[in-house]
């Protein structure tokens, strides 16, 4: 145990960290971002404040850990701070998923990977992200208000929007009512 | 009535009062066709939520482990003594950074005498809080600014490949320092902290025949862009 605490000091030791998991984080943030270069700027943000805190990590578990959800929280930050896109301004209650026009037309069995990507991205940045920091990363409701500067009922709605809109997606792709 | 967003909350076990979550446990356990709606629902957005995932691209990879040593050495070099440096054409460099760190603490003092500045600022990701309202921005590029000083003067004891890897970590430094005073609207700064990528990538090759008029030029500009600093010149019109 001794050795693995004092091992994190180590660059080498945190360099293999890094060639472990980067995927995952820069996956991570790539998601949240759609952005390779926002994501690979979180990810960079994350490694180096870990590095500047390395000591106070009791395992590469706990390193990983961290230096995910710093990826995700700078990955939220930047996505923020670019708003390259206008509606991103306006309010996204006004931006219900564009209407898919039918079932048969725009769906097909070969495109279901491609499909399930575009459901995720007919949402807007704010429900993708909060959907994704709820479903996939298993944040808390109040961790991701606070993230994305919101509070709890504003990440509620959002994420219910998400939902609706991802299921009425994925019902209309399998030809369900 | 229980709807798809209560089943939802009840699923990720958050968002929910005590006594609702007790009556949807209960009702799902009474209902089997209610927790097939609700496998159904999970197992929808679990298929939506499953992207596949992509390689990290090389020269990410290449970017975060330069990042890393960067950090590294900043670390072994901090306690360490100054070493004297002789050579004129990385004297020349230190220069430069020193005059770019003194006309930018200049401008920013002039734009916010009020604001404190950190001793011993933390390392900031500029593309993280690139905002000129952000003292976390100012305290990255100054902080930037100087470890760049103190790299450029030990990189006379270096292996040609050390010397290469530290120069690149300065250069993807200052690229993401240039991006983030461009977002923050400062388009001079950005474009001189640029102009100091070609000197430095010649330095990495070791090219010195090439710099020593490029310095010369940096150097001039720096003096420009600190006179009309003193002079109270907006930045984007230096």
């Amino acid at each position: 145990m001794l050795t693995l605490l004092k091992s994190w000091a180590e660059p080498d030791a945190f360099q293999a960290v890094l060639n472990e998991r980067s995927v995952r984080w820069y996956n991570a943030c790539l998601r949240i971002t759609r952005d390779p270069d926002l994501a690979a700027d979180a990810v960079q943000d994350a490694l180096l404040k870990a590095w500047n805190r390395r000591d106070e990590f009791r395992g590469e578990a706990e390193l990983s850990t961290w230096i995910h959800r710093i990826a995700l929280n700078a990955a939220i930050d930047l996505t923020r701070r670019r708003k390259t896109r206008a509606e991103e301004e306006l309010d996204p209650e006004a931006f219900e998923a564009p209407p898919t026009s039918s079932a048969e037309s725009a769906y097909t069995s070969e495109a279901l990977g491609r499909d399930m990507t575009t459901a995720l991205e007919r949402l807007t940045n704010k429900e993708r992200q909060i959907f994704l920091l709820k479903h996939v990363e298993g944040w808390r409701l109040d961790e991701i208000a606070e993230s994305t500067q919101t509070n709890i009922g504003s990440v509620k709605n959002a994420l219910f929007r998400a939902v609706h809109k991802l299921r009425v997606d994925l019902k209309l792709w399998r030809g369900e009512s | 009535m229980i709807t798809d967003d209560d089943l939802l909350l009840y699923y990720y076990r958050d968002g929910l009062e005590a006594d609702e979550r007790a009556r949807i446990g209960a009702a799902l356990a009474a209902q089997p066709e209610l927790a097939r709606r609700l496998h159904t629902l999970v197992a929808r957005l679990d298929a939506a939520a499953a992207l596949p995932e992509v390689p990290v691209p090389e020269h990410s990879q290449q970017r975060w482990h330069a990042a890393l040593e960067s950090a590294a050495v900043q670390t072994r070099a901090a306690p360490a003594p100054r070493r004297t440096f002789t050579s004129p054409r990385w004297l020349a460099l230190a220069a430069t950074v020193t005059a770019i760190a003194l006309g930018l603490t200049i401008y920013q003092g002039m734009k916010r005498p009020e604001t404190p500045i950190a001793e011993n600022p933390p390392i900031e990701s500029p593309g993280a809080s690139a905002s000129a309202e952000d003292p976390a921005y100012e305290r990255g590029l100054k902080w930037h600014l100087a470890s760049t000083e103190r790299q450029l003067a030990s990189l006379g004891e270096a292996t040609p490949e050390a010397r290469a890897r530290l120069v690149e970590a300065i250069i993807s430094q200052n690229r993401m320092y240039a991006l983030a005073a461009e977002r923050a609207g400062e388009p001079q700064l950005a474009r001189v902290l640029r102009s100091f990528t070609p000197i430095l990538q010649d330095v990495a090759e070791g090219k010195g025949e090439t710099s020593a008029s490029d310095i010369a030029q940096l150097n001039f500009e720096m003096r420009i862009m600190q006179a009309r600093l003193k002079a109270g010149a907006p930045s984007q019109t230096l």
